[in-house]
Parts: C-alpha cells; structure tokens; sequence
C-alpha cells in the first residue's frame, strides 16, 4: 500500500497493545532488584529467589483472574473470599476422608458457580460490579466459614501429601510447582485472550460496550467469561494455599483482590477497561513480590512496607496517565 | 427604553469548517412570543446560545435590555434576566421543586440555607403561575410537563425578562400543552420576551405574535403571525440552493432486496412500511427527533421492537438482536460513530476484525492472524483510510478516516443492506465525497443501501428516493426527480395534530 510506512520488527513489538507499560515497569522491576540485592547481599541467593517466586505466584495467579475482568470495564472484589471458600472447601472434603483429587474437582465446580452468578449479577441484571461483587465477597467469606462450623480444619492428613506435593512442595526442574502451575495459567490464559475471538471480545467490550453490541457481540457472555476466569483463578490459589498449609483456614485470601487489582494496575491494565496484557500482570506481581521481600530483607517494618507498596500504585497509574496524555487527567471523554 | 429588549445585529459564529451564522441579526420585544423557526442546522440554536452565554459570537452587535453586551458569560445573562429552557430539562431529579428553583442562588441565614423561605418564595412564584404543585415535591416524581413548568418557575426566580423556550412541547399532552399556553400568555402579559423555538408550526398559531425564520445562519425574514401562512413559512425555510455537486450514478433498478412491514417500537416507530430494490439508493429524509435513528435501531435489532416483519431477499428474518441483522446481511452504521460505533481506545484492525471473528476464526475460536491481516489491509487499502499501520489507535484519526472504519468494518464482509445513519455528520467535504462514493459503489454492487440524514441536499443529492418522516411514521414517499425541498418539508411536519380545536384567550 502506498500510504502505509514498513515498520521496522522492534515498531511492531512496540505497537503491541500496553507493551510500552510493560516495559516502563519492567525496567522498574530490574532497578528494584538491584537496589535490594545491594542493600541485602542474600536477597539475590538463589534460595531467596525460589521462595520469591513461589511467593509472588498466588497473586500471579489471582492477578490473572482480575486482569481479565479489568479489561471488560469491571471489577471482581469476590475473588479474595473465594479464595478462602476453595481453601476451606477443599481442605474439610479431604479431612472427612474424600479423594484429594475429587475434593478438588467439586472446590472448582462451587467456585465456577461464583464465577457464573458474578457474571449474571453484573452482565444480565446490570448490577454496578463494584456492588455485586462486594455482596458475592461477604457470601463467599461466610461460605467458607460455615462448611467447618466456624472452625479452621484440622491437617488434611496423610492421604493428601500427593496432593500438597503437587500443588505447592514439589519441584520440576529445580522450580517449585506453584510457580509452574502459575506458567501454565499464564500460557492458557494469555493465549485465550489474545489468540482467540473470546479474548478480543473481552477487549472490545471493555473499550466500548455498546459498539461492541451493535457488531454482534454477547456481552453478557463475554463479561460471564471473564468473571469465571476470575473465580477458577482464585480456586487454584485457595487450592495452592490449602497445600501450602495442610489444613484448611477461614480468612485465607484476605485482601488478596486488592492485591490482584494492584498487580494489574502496576503491570499497566487499565481500570477503565479495553486496555492491558497478561505480560503487564506478572510484571506487576513482581514488582509487589519484589518490594514485599526486598524490603523485608533490608529490615523495613510492615508499616514501612504497606506505606511504599500503597506509594507505588498510586505513581504507576499516574505515571501511565502521564506517560499517555503528557500531563494529568482532568476528564477524558473516552 | 427602545421597542426592542433584545438586539442582535450582524452576528458571525463559525466552527471548525462550518459556518454557523453568517451576519444574523435578530431582534425582540417586551410582551411577544417570537417564534423562531427554520430547518436543523439552519443556526437557531447558535444564535440562542450566544444570547444565553453559552457561545461566544465571533463578531456583531449584542444589546440587552438597552445595554450594549460585550462579553456574555452564562452567569452574567442570567443576572441580565436571559433563561433558557432546553428541550432536555436540566434539573436535579432528586431534589425538591424549591430546591431546583433556588439552585445556585439558595437562601440563606448566616450561612445556614432556609428551606423555609425557599418553600414559601417557591410557593409565591408557582402561585404566580397558577402552578399546583408543592414546592417540597421530588422534581424526579413530577410528570415531564410539570417538571417544565418547575424550569419556568426557576427562570422567573431569577427575574427573567427574555425567555427562551426550545421544542417545549415535544413531550407533552395536549391538555399539558394548554396549561403551557396559559402560562406563557401569562408572562407576556407581565411584560416579558418570549423566544419560542419549534419545528411545529401548525402549533405556533395558538401562541406566536410574530415570526422569524432562519435559513444558512442567517434570518431571512421577520414577519407578524397574522400575515402569514405555513406554506409561506415553509418555502421560505428552504429557499437555498443546492450549492454542491454530488456524485450520482444510475443504476437499473433490479429486484426487491428487503422489507419492512408493518414495524412498531415505542413512540418513536410507529406503523413503518418500506421496501428497498437492487440498484437504488434510498434515503429517509425528516426533522430532528422524527424517529428515523430509532426506526434503523428498531430494523437492525439493537433495540427491541413491538411487531413487525422483516423480508431479506423475499425471505422472513427473525430478528431479535443485532446478532440475527448481521447473519441476515443487514448491517448498520450508527449517528454516533463514537458512542456505537467505535472501540476508541483498540487499534483499527481491532475495530474492522471485531464483527467478523466468524470469519477470520478457524473451528475451536483461534484467530488466524493471516487473514484478519489480509481483510484489515483490503478494507483500509479499499476505502483509502489514511494510516501509518492498521496497529494504530482508532482515537487518534480524524473523523472522517474514523467513520471510514465505521464503514469498512461492515463491508469486510458481504451484506445485503447497509443502513447509513447521518454518515457524514461532523467530517470534511473530501470525506464526504468519499463516503457517497463508498454507497454509490454498493448500489452499483446490488446491495441495498439505506441511508438517513438531516442534510436535505445530501438526500435530495444521493438518493433514488425519498422518504420522509414525521413524529414517528412515514409522511411521505417521494421520487427524487419529482422532489422539491417544500415537499420534503411539508411532510416533515405533519405533525399529529394535538388540538381539537384552536385555543385562544
């Protein structure tokens, strides 16, 4: 075509929806690393490493979940709650002598149901998501309290050791198996959403709903979808933790939605929807992983901590606003 | 004082590429209703605008009440005594009639508001009117028309002499359009100046003194009701010539491709029937709010629709959202490219591949990268879209490239019918042309092209035939060689007529 420039391979990449976040925060995540590995000479031990990344891969995962439903223009609070409910789920199953692995095929059933009612509560009934969720968060919260009778389980017992293996204590390749269940989410997921129509239908309804409706598109289905992503992410990590710990605890999860909207708001998802990629989420969950253990390694107190982790993603979403418009918000009309 | 409390004299507004209003100049008196009429774009709401403050003119005379107004901020033309009311009410739906009425300019003790005495001047000001309503009511539970009359109220609290009233009957009764009248002859006895803006004309003999008509920004003449007819109005709304040239191709009219019967959807769809030929171009010509933009949604399924049949290529569709209207070949490109027909912030491929994953998909839903490249590339390389690469931002084109993509991603794949909905409102003259020669080219292809705008010489200009709407239903059907610009406008007002009988002091 007579009009249109060749672009060279690195415009390409570049032109890759969200990629100049990514690298932004990426070049970020590379400078903390070596600030901390200065500060604490055993932050960069190759021990150190593995338990960061073992750390960092629940809120990977979940972030995964959450990433998606941010592209629809949504948001999922219930994720959190829903990690406590696959925890405690799955976790009183295999005590009172269920199959570990059938114990986890229901935990993942109950959780999808979550996934689905968010879906309709927000795509069929037009619910404002940050509602619906908050009601689906307090359900869930109480579900996973009342299936030991308010109680936290006792161990899962001898029959589960393959279990816990798989989920969180055994290594392939020198690598803790957490970490590669996070990679394999990562690839499905990733490619779901940028190789697939569903994945660009999660983009489209999040960049402009009603256009989208007007070329055919099932909304509702598309943000159905997404929030049972969500819900089957947040599954897995109650399931990593009810491995981790062996018995299942009411308030596992606690705050982790928030945490996920951070790592994706970090790794440049926007919370207006249409806009970021999973590559940006795992930045993301570094970077707070990073900070959460680099810090604690530099003798940082928790206060410290929250203070300069809340810091970061306050100056990461305005760096991005910054970065895209040349100055602050004031009132976009998108 | 001078006969007239409101002077404008030789105003100029341009916006970019348009010529608002070209030396206008308009005039008012104390204790008359002026109806202000003309076609859409013709400049009335400009002019209004300048006068309430929202506009800045660009150059010409202004006085108000005798004093010569230089710069007019819509604060100051309230302290003036200028209130305007628009056809959509602004009001603050949750809170009390005195609350809205004292908005801005609240009563207060020592900094503490008195609902007291905003309830009791609200009162005395509604009671001025003969208004029934109480002053502590919710506005968001009143009836549209009574919410009207809160406006008034709100205008009078501020001691409005010139009023400008835009459309206010569109949305009521007649027994609420009475009550209206009595109001309004009220105030005129009380001395104010009333602007009465509507496309209604027949309703404007109950109410309006004098009238003036707009024509290409300008006001081409000023005359007292009583001297004149609706058809001496009417032809001197449209009196312009057709000044551009539009690309016009003739085709031989083939076999019927789609039709409409009997089509119903809310107020504004009423008893549609039409039929559309291979060859030919159809426009649907009509006023603002003549139900033409629903009509398409109804058609296209985006909105529900009562009843109706619908015949593509003599078979009946079922079509219960935009879904079906695309698997049948009809496809639609919508009024507002920004509102439906765009995601501004995804690419222009992802813009053009988004309704035709059907396509572009192999079995499971795996994109196949090649040929959404290869339809993108086409579609833009076909409609000569101007781009560095299709990665780029829809957002950062201009709006003529941006309503191109609005078209290509609907030609990407083969219709039967496209439904142009104001296709080139808001976009240069080069485009324009471009997109009459993108529908020429479809009627030349045999697909049917359906094609609504407010622009009468556009449709006069591109279509084989005409049809006109009015409050919801078709008024007329015209061929284009026999068509004038009175005809289409006659028809475009028959409005139905809301009044038994004339109503009169």
């Amino acid at each position: 075509m007579e009009n249109r420039e060749k672009q060279s391979p690195w415009e390409e990449f570049l032109a890759i929806r969200g990629m100049r976040q990514v690298l932004t925060v990426t070049v970020a995540l590379a400078i903390l690393c070596v600030a901390f590995s200065f500060l604490s000479p055993s932050f960069h031990s190759g021990r150190n490493v593995g338990n960061l990344l073992r750390q960092v891969a629940p809120i990977f995962i979940i972030g995964i979940g959450q990433t998606y439903v941010l592209i629809t223009g949504n948001i999922d609070l219930s994720i959190g709650s829903v990690v406590g409910m696959s925890c405690m789920i799955s976790a009183t199953l295999m005590t009172k002598g269920v199959n570990p692995w059938i114990a986890m095929l229901l935990t993942i059933i109950v959780c999808i149901g979550v996934g689905i009612l968010n879906g309709a509560l927000v795509a069929k009934w037009k619910l404002p998501p940050f509602i619906a969720t908050m009601g689906t968060m307090t359900i869930a919260r109480g579900v996973a309290q009342i299936v030991n009778n308010n109680y936290n389980t006792d161990a899962v017992g001898d029959a589960a050791q393959t279990f816990r293996n798989v989920f969180y204590y055994g290594k392939i390749l020198g690598l803790y198996n957490t970490i590669w269940i996070a990679v394999v989410l990562f690839l499905v997921f990733d490619f779901l959403l940028s190789k697939t129509r569903s994945g660009r239908y999660i983009y489209a309804v999040g960049s402009n709903i009603e256009a989208s409706k007007l070329s055919g598109v099932n909304t509702a289905r598309s943000i159905t979808i997404a929030y049972v992503v969500s819900a089957f992410c947040a599954c897995v990590v109650g399931l990593i933790t009810s491995a981790a710990a062996g018995m299942g605890t009411m308030d596992a999860g606690n705050m982790y939605e928030l945490y996920a909207v951070a790592a994706a708001v970090i790794g440049g998802v926007s919370t207006l929807g249409g806009q970021g990629i999973l590559i940006g989420t795992v930045i993301g969950a570094s970077i707070w992983g990073v900070l959460q253990n680099g810090l604690q390694f530099a003798g940082a107190p928790v206060a410290i901590r929250n203070i300069v982790i809340g810091t970061i993603v306050v100056i990461s979403v305005l760096l991005d606003v910054v970065i895209r418009t040349g100055k602050p918000r004031k009132k976009t009309k998108e | 004082m001078g006969e007239y409390i409101v002077e404008l004299n030789h105003i100029n507004k341009s916006f970019p590429g348009v010529r608002a209003l070209d030396d206008a100049s308009f005039n008012l008196k104390s204790g008359e209703v002026l109806a202000l009429v003309g076609e859409n774009g013709a400049g009335k709401s400009t002019l209004m605008k300048i006068l309430s403050g929202a506009y800045m003119r660009d150059d010409g005379e202004m006085k108000i009440l005798d004093q010569v107004i230089e710069d007019l901020t819509p604060k100051k033309a309230q302290k003036l005594g200028v209130a305007i009311i628009d056809q959509e009410l602004n009001m603050c739906s949750h809170l009390s009639v005195a609350e809205n009425i004292f908005l801005g300019h609240e009563k207060t003790h020592s900094g503490v508001l008195s609902n007291k005495e905003m309830n009791r001047e609200a009162k005395a000001i509604l009671d001025r009117l003969n208004i029934d309503i109480d002053p502590a009511t919710i506005v968001g539970d009143l009836a549209t028309s009574k919410q009207q009359m809160v406006e008034i109220a709100k205008a009078l609290s501020i001691n409005a002499k010139i009023l400008i009233m835009d459309e206010p009957t569109s949305s009521l009764t007649s027994n609420e359009i009475d009550d209206l009248f009595i109001i309004i002859r009220k105030l005129k006895v009380e001395g104010c100046g009333i602007v009465y803006i509507s496309h209604r004309l027949e309703e404007l003999q109950h109410i309006a003194d004098r009238v003036i008509i707009m024509r290409d920004g300008r006001c081409i003449v000023s005359m007292n009701f009583e001297d004149t007819n609706t058809s001496e109005i009417i032809s001197n709304m449209v009196g312009h010539e057709i000044k551009e040239e539009f690309p016009r191709v003739t085709c031989k009219q083939g076999k019927k491709i789609f039709e409409v019967k009997n089509l119903n959807a809310g107020k504004m769809v009423r008893n549609i029937n039409f039929d559309l030929y291979e060859g030919e171009i159809v426009g649907i010509a009509g006023l603002m709010g003549a139900g033409r933009t629903e009509t398409t949604r109804a058609i296209f399924g985006a909105d529900p629709k009562e009843s109706g049949k619908i015949f593509v290529d003599g078979k009946k569709v079922i079509i219960n959202g935009s879904i079906d209207a695309i698997r049948a070949g009809i496809v639609l490109v919508p009024e507002d490219r920004r509102r439906d027909g765009l995601c501004i912030r995804l690419t222009v491929q992802d813009n053009i591949a988004l309704p035709n994953w059907d396509l572009l998909c192999n079995k499971i839903g795996v994109v196949d990268k090649k040929k959404e490249k290869a339809m993108t590339d086409k579609a833009v390389s076909n409609l000569r879209v101007k781009l560095t690469n299709a990665g780029t931002n829809v957002g950062t084109l201009s709006g003529g490239n941006q309503q191109k993509v609005v078209v290509a991603k609907w030609l990407a794949r083969n219709s039967r019918v496209v439904i142009f909905d104001e296709p080139t409102r808001g976009i240069d003259v080069a485009a324009k042309v471009e997109i009459y020669n993108i529908m020429n080219k479809l009627k030349q292809q045999g697909i049917g092209v359906l094609f609504v705008s407010s622009e009468m010489p556009e449709v006069m200009g591109i279509s084989d035939r005409i049809l006109v709407m009015c409050d919801g239903k078709i008024t007329g059907e015209l061929a284009t060689e026999e068509a004038t610009q009175d005809q289409i406008l006659q028809c475009a007002t028959k409005f139905d007529s809301k009044f038994e009988q004339a109503v009169n002091i």
